[in-house]
């Protein structure tokens, strides 16, 4: 994965010795494909780092990209060039599944500034009071236990063979709650790009703090839904 | 990741599951959770008016098995205690008794949390009560 934010440290192209911006693909130059290159996911797509991104721009790129990088198009070119248009391939295919997604993106771009996001703040031997944004959702813990006790009930009745239509009835409403809550969840994510695109310092903190417990809310939502799924189709 | 003999032993034999009446004067109810993992931790204890002694100390936890040891074993410590006593008991306490490794530590935090959430219920149930005691107590 690469990550770094700052990606203007200059290289050579190995062919024709100009130097370039070591995130790049392909030597500006002389068009020769380069070993897989530093940077960031945002700099192989000669993006500047952002939420809001256009993502037609992105999918035009990364189709762009992947025809140069084709295989076929090394079949007779040097070991190194051939072993790099896999390399390569496979770092773009890593860079435009994280960028397309908005929560992956997110992720990505927040953890580039060196915030701590899901299971790596978490294990840590924080006191209660302290542990602040990283607490459950208050409201959502009395809707999670109910959840938890008929996911438990529906399996109890699935293993010995029974069908309980009324069971069944209430885990898809409680999904379609909790679903419903996610949905709430990407809209303020949405909000708070905005407000991390645009803002000064002071502003980009206050948005990194709410969008990293707004991730910690999506991804506990993301794990029930899960759950009643796996459960429901079992 | 191995677990713990006392953790195994708490997950496969859970001290103190079930269910006290929420709505019960004498009763206190905690329900706490973590968002990294999903656990959720319900604990309930009833409370002697006379003595407050916590008599009966239930939990229903959903996650691993080291929320579920740490929760089982916050039950067995808290039963036969005083209230005051109880909120004495810190989550190092618990991690050192079931030897929990750092990615687990949160599990006995929620533990903690879980038996002040109790504490702090019954305490608000019996408000007028329980001032003059404890305000005793607490000196």
């Amino acid at each position: 994965m690469l990550n770094v934010l700052d990606s203007a440290v200059p290289v050579e192209c190995w062919s024709c010795s100009v130097a370039h911006n070591e995130s790049t693909l392909f030597c500006p130059h002389c068009s020769k494909i380069q070993p897989p290159p530093g940077g960031n996911y945002y700099s192989v797509f000669n993006l500047q780092p952002a939420l809001n991104i256009d993502l037609a721009a992105l999918e035009t790129a990364f189709h762009r990209l992947s025809r140069k990088l084709h295989p076929d198009r090394f079949a007779r070119a040097t070991a190194s060039e051939k072993e790099w248009s896999l390399a390569d391939t496979a770092l773009l295919n890593d860079a435009y599944r994280t960028l397309r997604d908005p929560l992956r993106r997110t992720e990505y771009l927040l953890k580039l500034h060196g915030a701590e996001i899901g299971e790596e703040h978490s294990g840590k031997d924080r006191r209660p009071h302290e542990m602040g944004a990283s607490r459950a959702p208050a409201d959502l813990l009395e809707e999670v236990f109910e959840l938890n006790m008929q996911l438990e009930e529906m399996r109890a009745a699935r293993s010995s063979g029974e069908d309980d239509p009324a069971l069944a009835r209430n885990l898809s409403e409680a999904k379609a709650k909790f679903e419903g809550l996610q949905a709430e969840v990407d809209h303020d994510l949405r909000e708070q790009w905005t407000a991390w695109d645009n803002g000064g310092d002071a502003e980009k903190q206050a948005a990194q703090k709410a969008m990293v417990a707004l991730l910690d809310r999506r991804r506990y939502l993301s794990n029930l839904v899960r759950e009643v799924n796996e459960t429901m189709g079992a | 990741m191995a677990y713990s003999d006392k953790v195994v032993d708490h997950y496969n034999n859970p001290r103190n599951v079930g269910t006290l009446d929420k709505s019960a004067q004498e009763v206190g109810t905690g329900l706490v959770g973590a968002p990294e993992c999903g656990d959720v931790m319900r604990l309930q204890i009833r409370v002697n008016p006379e003595t407050q002694v916590i008599e009966e100390a239930k939990f229903k936890t959903f996650g691993c098995g080291s929320a579920i040891a740490s929760s089982s074993l916050a039950t067995e410590w808290i039963k036969g205690r005083t209230v005051e006593d109880a909120l004495a008991i810190k989550n190092t306490d618990i991690v050192k008794e079931l030897s929990l490794p750092p990615v687990k530590i949160h599990c006995s935090v929620l533990a903690e949390d879980a038996i002040r959430a109790a504490i702090g219920d019954w305490k608000k149930k019996n408000g007028v009560a329980e001032t003059a005691d404890t305000a005793v107590a607490a000196q």
